[in-house]
């Protein structure tokens, strides 16, 4: 769609509402940075230097450190958001070694194995790499996901681990491209926190999605949960910025978003969901004032980009779908459309397949993200909630032409419509989780895309704390800029502390954590809540088999996918010395990972052993994990 | 004064986060039950248990932890996998977290105690029986026999020793195959194992499913009859838990006559039945059991015992 005058106009004071304040570092002679001081009024219009505002003087020409140093200061939250972004996957990378193989990862790390093969005949051969006897026994490889991730896990493998030997473990290398993404997820949201309302609540936004246990969980694993939830994330925050900017380049970055946002997930299926209607309502006015004026219909350069390079892009990084596209498309969408439902305790209740509990999504997010992040989510929710309402009414008294008797004030103009995507985003990812066809098993990664703005809305309500808690604190001391900056780390360490707690306690039993008003682990079983699933619990055992099981010793690994078992030999993560089989019938151990629906692992079991007395049970916080028997010797 | 409410609400906001990690702290130390609670309330068990009493670990999840202290001769099959509680005349419960089992509601508590962080509860049953032959314990080649009946034909199906068949990496699994069954032409068989119900407890039974047209016709030896035949059947939790208008029959005969018949309707789970036997009371005789199919053949399982109300 061209840019009118006014459209111009209307871009340049967007723009200028939502430019988050630069640091105030022109106290170049003492080298601080001040602290962030962001004002609770979102996208306020501020005395807060911009990058216009930092310009060299005319009659000196800066070096390059001065002008490095300058656009840092004009430019901070990039950085900021990166050095979240990095310690967070310095976490991940420190705690990877702790946490055994899903299910799927195995699968996973099988494909990113055989991909591996197709990129070295790409490197050596390209003529024969493109060839369909080439692409199709390689490809045809979990062809149920797309290839970006099980790619990258693969050229990461390659370069980290095999090339330059940084990570030691085969696993590691391959997990590494989605911890990255975790890191994008936190830039992203603290990015668009940053911009949106303010610097304050980019940080609390980034530390909230961080400390989720469950998201802590799946941010380790070699899977697409956690990156579709960063290029869900990303693609939302580059069609936000090209609606701000305008312009083609951002409008081509947000069709290069989607087409990647295809390729990681089928979740991006959903995200016309959030930007058909938002661009309706933004651009609805222009759009109808341009169809009567030339009998066309204009639509957003954007959308235009994502319908266009979107499915250019999701097909050219997808070698599987470069022959019989369409019957092979189809495929794909077939095996998402018609999934099996898998086993998943509810409110102990095992449920296989619709109609799915309404109640599920709503449940276990009470129960799984952190209390205190719930909390400032709903008063950001409600403020930004009331503050839409309010346009809503006004945008109805000038249609009708009558004065409504709310708002009394007109609130801040926000063209970008920022709230309203923002509610966008979180409603069409947990919108299908209403639906009773929609399968649950996933537990809730599946929804994992709505958390980062649910986060962002958590920095919201925080900015709207601290600044109740300022005005309290200046009205009985001088707050000056260090008191102020110790004032807030002990708030957000209170606010966060017990998040923090949690996160760090549930490794490496994630999906066993429950929130504390939820009663722990513990509590989570007593509801009768899912403890695990897919088997990646079996590494916990380590400690135990190294002590107790002997050489040679045959042990049933239930839940655990061979490929998953062979890494776990393969890394010595637990005792090489030990023959995995595939029936307790053939084993001298045999493990159960508990969750309802394997009771019968646990009874078939006993009827084997004739026992049903457990050589050891694996708990966390007393809540058994995976139980281990032992044949009694003789009785077979 | 609704603004400055308002305020202070906000303000204490942080309040949460503190109170999160205070439960948090509380969940992960002082709740924890140590192994020592465990060990120290086994030996109190132990010391007051009677080989008729019941022994269950409250809540239910809490159920792998216990096994694993109180071991076989205190939790094992017999009174891990029982048909149901009314054979016990006394139970003890042992409970954390102020838990308790619904099963025992009803059951009158004599006494409790604590021993750390566990609470033992010892119950009364309020209709207690006593068992005169309960036929799972007649499982094996010398006090019972089986055949396959198709017409007037009747096949033997003999006793075998051999490998089970306990499931293997895919779930759900299906009923383990026991290693010691009864073997019939045509992949029937009859054999003591334990059922995943679909209320997802275990329950020790006798699997009895005829492949095909026909029954499998089950004969107990020495049987000493009381004032009832009390007992149970279900089918495997992932048959059970798609309702269907199937019907699977159990019939009871002794004396050459007929005892009662129970009909289990797929859907309806782990369920009781009672045949009032009082003329045959005192009794010693053959009992025979006749499983038949509905449309296809199911893993079904049953139990049964003789029985006379009161102590």
């Amino acid at each position: 769609m061209s840019e009118t005058a006014d459209d111009k106009a209307e871009r340049k004071e967007r723009e200028r509402e939502t430019d988050p304040p630069a640091l105030p570092c022109a106290d170049e002679s003492s080298n601080k940075v001040a602290p962030v001081t962001a004002d609770a009024s979102p996208k306020k219009p501020d005395a807060s230097p911009k990058k216009a505002d930092v310009p060299p003087k005319k009659d000196e020409t800066p070096d390059l450190a001065t002008r490095a140093k300058q656009w840092l200061c004009a430019n901070p939250d990039p950085f900021i958001g990166g050095g979240i972004a990095a310690g967070y996957v310095a976490w991940l990378l420190a705690t990877a070694r702790g946490l055994g193989f899903s299910r799927d990862e195995g699968f996973y790390f099988t494909a990113a194995y055989e991909y591996k093969r197709w990129f070295a005949m790409l490197l050596d051969a390209p003529a024969r790499a493109i060839e369909r006897g080439a692409i199709d026994p390689i490809w045809s490889n979990n062809h149920e996901h797309p290839s970006l991730m099980k790619s990258l896990f693969a050229i990461s493998h390659s370069l980290f681990h095999e090339k330059w030997k940084i990570f030691q473990d085969d696993s590691t290398a391959f997990r590494f491209p989605g911890m990255l993404m975790m890191g994008l997820a936190l830039w992203v949201t603290y990015m668009f926190a940053a911009r949106a309302y303010s610097r304050r609540a980019g940080v609390v936004a980034a530390i909230a999605l961080g400390l989720m246990p469950n998201v802590f969980y799946h941010a380790h694993l070699a899977c697409f949960d956690v990156p579709i939830m960063a290029m869900w994330t990303t693609c939302i925050y580059v069609y936000w910025r090209s609606e701000q900017e305008g312009g083609l380049s951002w409008a081509l970055a947000a069709g290069l978003a989607y087409g990647l946002t295809l390729e990681t997930k089928h979740n991006a299926w959903i995200l016309p969901a959030v930007f058909l209607p938002h661009a309706l309502i933004v651009h609805g006015r222009s759009i109808l004032r341009h169809a009567a004026r030339s009998s066309r219909v204009p639509v957003p350069t954007s959308l235009i980009a994502m319908t266009v390079i979107g499915p250019a892009v999701f097909v050219l990084l997808w070698p599987w779908l470069w022959n019989d596209t369409l019957p092979r498309i189809q495929e794909y969408v077939n095996f998402h459309v018609h999934h099996d439902y898998y086993n998943i305790e509810f409110l102990g209740r095992t449920y296989f397949g619709p109609p799915s509990p309404r109640s599920y999504m709503p449940v276990m997010i009470a129960a799984t993200v952190p209390t205190i992040t719930l909390v400032l989510f709903l008063i950001g929710a409600f403020d930004r909630a009331r503050v839409l309402l309010a346009r809503f009414s006004l945008w109805i008294s000038g249609e009708w032409g009558k004065r409504l008797p709310w708002p009394k004030q007109a609130p801040e103009r926000d063209r970008a419509q920022t709230d309203l995507l923002v509610f966008l985003s979180i409603a069409a990812a947990l919108g299908p989780f209403l639906l009773p066809r929609t399968p649950i098993f996933g537990g809730t990664k599946h929804w994992l895309t709505a958390y980062p703005f649910l986060a962002m809305l958590a920095g919201r309500g925080y900015d709207l704390v601290w600044t109740r808690l300022e005005t309290m604190l200046a009205a009985r001391t001088a707050l000056d800029g260090t008191r102020r900056l110790v004032a807030q780390t002990i708030v957000v360490a209170a606010c966060f502390g017990g998040a923090f707690a949690v996160t760090v306690h549930s490794h490496p039993f994630g999906l066993s954590a429950y929130v504390p008003f939820a009663g722990g682990t513990a509590g989570g079983a007593d509801l009768g809540l899912n403890r695990q699933f897919w088997g990646f619990t079996t590494e916990s055992l380590n400690p135990w088999l190294t002590q107790n099981a002997k050489p040679g010793e045959t042990l049933y690994f239930m839940d655990t996918a061979w490929p998953s078992w062979s890494r776990l030999i393969d890394e010595k993560r637990i005792p090489p010395t030990l023959r995995g089989v595939s029936s307790p019938a053939d084993a001298e151990l045999s493990i159960v990972h508990h969750e309802q629906h394997m009771n019968e692992v646990d009874y078939n079991i006993w009827t084997e052993y004739r026992s049903s007395t457990p050589a050891y049970v694996l708990t966390h916080d007393g809540v058994p994990i995976i139980t281990v028997y032992r044949r009694a010797h003789g009785r077979r | 004064v609704k603004k400055d409410v308002l305020a202070l609400a906000l303000c204490a906001v942080p309040l949460i986060g503190i109170v999160e990690l205070a439960l948090h702290v509380k969940q992960t130390t002082s709740d924890q039950v140590p192994d020592a609670d465990w060990l120290a309330a086994r030996d109190a068990v132990k010391a007051e248990v009677k080989p008729e009493d019941l022994v269950v670990f409250a809540p239910f999840w809490v159920d792998p932890v216990g096994r694993r202290w109180f071991g076989d001769e205190l939790a094992g099959l017999d009174r891990e996998a029982r048909p149901d509680e009314s054979r016990f005349p006394r139970a003890f419960e042992v409970s954390i977290r102020g838990e308790h089992r619904a099963e025992l509601e009803g059951w009158k508590r004599v006494s409790s105690r604590t021993v750390g962080k566990v609470t033992i509860g010892v119950y009364e049953n309020p209709a207690p029986v006593k068992l005169q032959t309960d036929l799972m314990d007649l499982v094996g080649p010398d006090r019972m026999t089986v055949s396959q009946v198709s017409g007037p034909k009747e096949t033997p199906c003999p006793w075998q020793h051999g490998v089970g068949q306990p499931g293997g990496l895919g779930v759900p699994q299906g009923a383990a195959l026991p290693g010691d069954r009864f073997v019939c032409s045509g992949g029937g068989y009859v054999g003591l194992a334990v059922l995943h119900a679909l209320d997802h407890h275990p329950h020790r039974c006798l699997f009895a499913s005829p492949q095909g047209v026909g029954s499998l016709r089950i004969r107990f030896s020495n049987v000493t009859f009381g004032g009832s035949l009390h007992g149970h059947s279900g089918v495997q939790w992932v048959t059970e838990r798609v309702p269907s208008a199937e019907r699977i029959q159990l019939a009871f005969s002794a004396f050459d006559r007929p005892i009662g018949q129970n009909v289990h309707k797929i859907g309806v789970g782990w369920t009781g039945f009672e045949f009032p036997t009082p003329e045959l009371a005192g009794k010693k005789g053959d009992l025979v059991a006749e499983v038949a199919n509905g449309a296809a053949p199911r893993a079904y399982c049953f139990e049964a015992d003789t029985r006379n109300v009161g102590p």
